[in-house]
């Protein structure tokens, strides 16, 4: 199906109630739609076309001529490589639009965050409690509204508590979170067990909400954000900034020199290898199997002095510009390049041979954590959660970008649908990373890295998509005036695939919650440095990284 | 008397002072090097004892049974330390306490931190302590069973005559059977991997020791590590007592006997060390094991201890 037959074949369909259809890059539909017809196109581009939901997006546009509030549902149609992008527009201070989640599951957070951040209610939701915000942020106070600035600070109520479901009938609840052991993020998930089995939970999550987007499009210029971006996330950062700026470059059609599109997939890459490999040692540590932890983290360690040697920095390269890159990757460094990664495969090689052959690893892996391919479909959940459950999807496929079109994708799919199936695609991929990263070194073409970029036009809208280690990341931009952003939507890959999680637990054991809940890859931070209080002087002393190592290792001698 | 007292330090020294030593030993020599670390330094476990014994005693839940639940597991392993050989013919206690003893204050140890836990008021102590009971239920026979065969074999009690028994007879099928059933059942009683279910950190933050901090983690710890120094003692004393150092091994004479007896304690702590230290290489290589995966491995493992006892019953 071509983007053309998309457009006819829904104005065809629902007539009138589609205002408007254009196409302004290649591979983006965006059809404007009458508010009421939400719901129907909804559910006809989702349930009877195929097309899979990706995230919403509000936009408060009241200050711009049009008026009122944009709400954007964006969809995705794999195997035809289109996003399809509903907007309607709703005007007053109480905004409401149909709900879309009855008919598409999926969409079931996005639309409780849009109430949250903009204040657009949908109408019929069935779960529309607070998602976002905390739990102490006033009621009425919509920060991404444009009247809203990104530095308010309302007053804390310590009193407010978060509003959870009840145990069923008999069940008692265990807290996993908002602090716990292997989940090194605060995330609460309250589960409801009787005796060892689990009967339901529900869950609290967003603690670390820092209202990274409204600072993107209110108080920082276009290439200021790549840097803010990357901050997202504290492995697979270089996925965010570089989504974004592909973003920016889709919407104002900026051509990205080869050479800089080879750099990004080169990154991309070693940042799936060396997540890939820091995700099963988590998992071997979850299932209390630390010897894989030890291992898995020794066997990253080079790809960590790597990425240090080309962008400066172990983690949060800040490489990436609107246009192109800010480092080149020289020649000399290649063979370095090719031979940590080949160290990597053959240590890579062994561990997987040695997990496959595990059978108490198995029986902790095996028919653990089921997601059926009807519920992953359903909730849209992405990467190695999705293709573990036998969904071929892989954005890199998909919506291709930077270079995967020169070096290839080779999809790994699981049909296991537990956490051993997800395992193993992650396993595949690391190696299928170290592939593609010889192949982008022996391609790489010369030239600039660069694109020239003039002034950024203002009402431009742009959406990009990147295959990160844990699934697809999303960014939508919409561009603004004077070098700012009007509007910048990110979804991380743990969105979705976080939603899928009461599913996999539904009617497991205890036992089986962390890893079913690790089987996702949630997303981990970690600091590098760390500050010292001498209590008496209450002096601060910051221990650089080399005075740590020297103390670590006085201490264990 | 006089070897009541000279036996009994003997034992308490190694039960208490020496298991934080073989731990230390299995961590830095045995898990580290698995792991590709270098590990903490071998005086670790004595450093980590002194740093929680000397913190405040909270109190997390009201009623004395808290205090009360460390200190009976405590003592319950260090008296059944008296009732084990530990390299001398005879363990302190011999004459007063039997098998049957051995067992009873071994399970008061378990039962004391499933006390401990239910205490506590935790849900995560609940359902540690719910699996501790499960566990006890299926690790408790294979030892019963285990010691049962050396009795039903040589007709006593004790335990220093089942081990002269062995050393008169050679190692028969039925001891082979029960000395293995008692080895793998060795993980769950120091509640080490793949059966700390228990504790569980990843799952539930340290079952029934989740609210235990300070002195109370400090003699829970303590307890764990002399009970594996002990049933290690049971196993290397008592089923495999080779090789045999008769204290008249360097001639007759007070002299001569101390000599022997200290080689014969002195060979029981190595044998003890290969015994903890398979152990921990056991408790590296292995994941955690679901409590339903863990039963069904009991329930196997009771049926080869049974198969010995048969045997011990034939023959």
């Amino acid at each position: 199906m071509t983007s053309q037959e998309l457009m006819d074949r829904l104005k065809q369909r629902f007539g009138e109630a589609i205002a408007s259809a254009r196409e302004p890059a290649p591979g983006a539909v965006y059809l404007g739609i009458a508010p009421q017809a939400v719901g129907p196109i909804a559910d006809c581009v989702s349930n009877e076309m195929g097309a899979r939901f990706l995230i919403t997006t509000g936009t408060d546009e009241r200050p711009l001529p049009e008026g009122g509030f944009r709400v954007s549902h964006i969809f995705s149609f794999d195997q035809d490589k289109l996003f399809c992008i509903l907007q309607t527009r709703v005007n007053g201070d109480d905004p409401e639009v149909d709900a879309i989640t009855p008919k598409v599951r999926g969409a079931m957070w996005a639309e409780r965050e849009l109430f949250d951040v903009v204040g657009v209610k949908s109408r019929n939701h069935p779960d529309p409690r607070r998602l976002l915000l905390a739990d102490d942020w006033p009621a009425g106070l919509y920060p991404l509204r444009k009247d809203v600035p990104f530095d308010i600070k309302p007053e804390p109520d310590f009193s407010a508590r978060p509003q959870l479901a009840e145990p069923p009938e008999g069940a008692s609840v265990l807290p996993i979170g908002p602090f716990f052991p292997v989940l090194e993020e605060p995330a609460y998930f309250r589960v409801f067990v009787e005796g060892e089995t689990v009967v339901g939970c529900d869950y609290r999550g967003f603690y670390n909400h820092r209202g990274i987007e409204k600072l993107g499009d209110s108080a920082l210029t276009y290439n200021q954000v790549p840097f803010l971006a990357e901050r997202i996330c504290g492995i697979c950062g270089f996925i965010h900034s570089t989504c974004y700026c592909q973003a920016v470059e889709q919407a104002v059609e900026i051509e990205v020199p080869a050479r800089a599109r080879f750099i990004r997939s080169l990154m991309l890459e070693l940042e799936r290898v060396h997540s890939h490999i820091l995700w099963l040692g988590i998992a071997g540590h979850i299932i209390g199997f630390d010897t894989i932890l030890m291992q898995a983290w020794r066997i990253r360690e080079p790809v960590m002095w790597l990425c240090e040697k080309i962008s400066g920095n172990r983690k949060t390269y800040g490489m990436n510009l609107v246009g192109g890159v800010r480092r080149d990757i020289p020649k000399e460094d290649h063979e370095e390049i090719l031979g940590v990664v080949g160290k990597v495969e053959r240590e890579m090689a062994e561990v997987i041979g040695a997990i496959v052959g595990d059978t108490p690893l198995i029986m902790r892996l095996k028919d653990v954590g089921p997601l059926p391919e009807k519920d992953a479909r359903e909730i849209c959940v992405a990467g190695p959660t999705a293709r573990g459950s036998n969904v071929a999807i892989d954005s890199r496929i998909d919506h291709p970008y930077a270079a995967y079109p020169e070096i290839g994708v080779e999809i790994k799919v699981q049909p296991g649908c537990d956490v051993l199936a997800r395992t193993l695609v992650r396993l595949e991929e690391t190696m299928e990373s170290i592939r593609q990263i010889r192949v982008a070194l022996h391609e790489m073409p010369d030239g600039p890295i660069m694109a020239r970029v003039d002034a950024i036009p203002a009402g431009r809208e742009g959406v990009s998509v990147v295959e990160a280690p844990r699934g697809e990341a999303i960014h939508y931009v919409l561009t603004g005036d004077d070098n700012h952003l009007y509007r910048w939507r990110v979804r991380a890959p743990t969105y979705p695939n976080l939603q899928a999680v009461p599913t996999m637990i539904q009617g497991q054991q205890i036992a089986d919650v962390p890893i079913s809940i690790g089987s996702i890859d949630p997303c981990f931070s970690c600091t590098e440095r760390m500050e010292v209080v001498d209590t008496r002087t209450q002096a601060v002393r910051v221990f650089s990284q080399q005075e740590l190592l020297e103390l670590s290792r006085r201490s264990r001698r | 008397m006089l070897f009541i007292i000279g036996a009994g330090a003997l034992n308490l020294f190694i039960a208490l002072g020496l298991s934080p030593l073989y731990e230390g030993i299995v961590r830095k020599m045995v898990r580290a090097r698995i792991h590709s670390r270098t590990g903490p330094p071998i005086r670790q476990p004595y450093y980590d004892l002194l740093k929680l014994l000397g913190k405040e005693n909270l109190q997390v839940a009201p009623g004395w049974l808290l205090t009360l639940a460390p200190q009976v597991a405590f003592a319950a392993v260090l008296l059944a330390a008296l009732l084990v050989p530990m390299g001398l013919h005879r363990s302190p206690l011999a004459g007063y306490a039997d098998v049957i003893v051995l067992i009873y204050v071994m399970t008061t140890a378990a039962v004391a931190v499933v006390i401990g836990a239910a205490a506590s008021e935790s849900p995560y102590a609940t359902i540690g302590a719910g699996r501790e009971i499960m566990l006890l239920l299926v690790a408790e026979p294979v030892v019963v069973i285990a010691l049962l065969t050396g009795v039903v074999q040589t007709h006593s009690l004790r335990l220093s005559t089942l081990a002269e028994w062995q050393l008169a007879h050679g190692l028969t099928a039925p001891t082979a059977f029960a000395a293995v059933a008692l080895f793998l059942s060795l993980q769950v009683q120091a509640g080490k991997l793949p059966f700390d279910l228990a504790e569980a950190e990843q799952e539930l933050v340290g079952g029934p020791f989740t609210e235990m901090s300070g002195p109370r983690l400090a003699l829970f710890k303590w307890m764990f590590w002399a009970k594996e120094v002990v049933f290690a003692s049971i196993l290397t004393a008592v089923f495999l007592p080779w090789p045999h150092i008769p204290l008249g091994l360097f001639g007759a004479g007070a002299l001569a006997a101390g000599l022997a007896g200290t080689l014969a304690v002195m060979v029981n702590l190595v044998k003890i060390l290969v015994v903890v230290a398979l152990m921990g290489v056991v408790d590296a290589v292995m994941p955690r094991l679901r409590i339903d995966q863990a039963l069904n491995y009991f329930l196997g493992l009771i049926f080869v201890a049974l198969v010995g006892l048969t045997l011990a019953f034939v023959s």
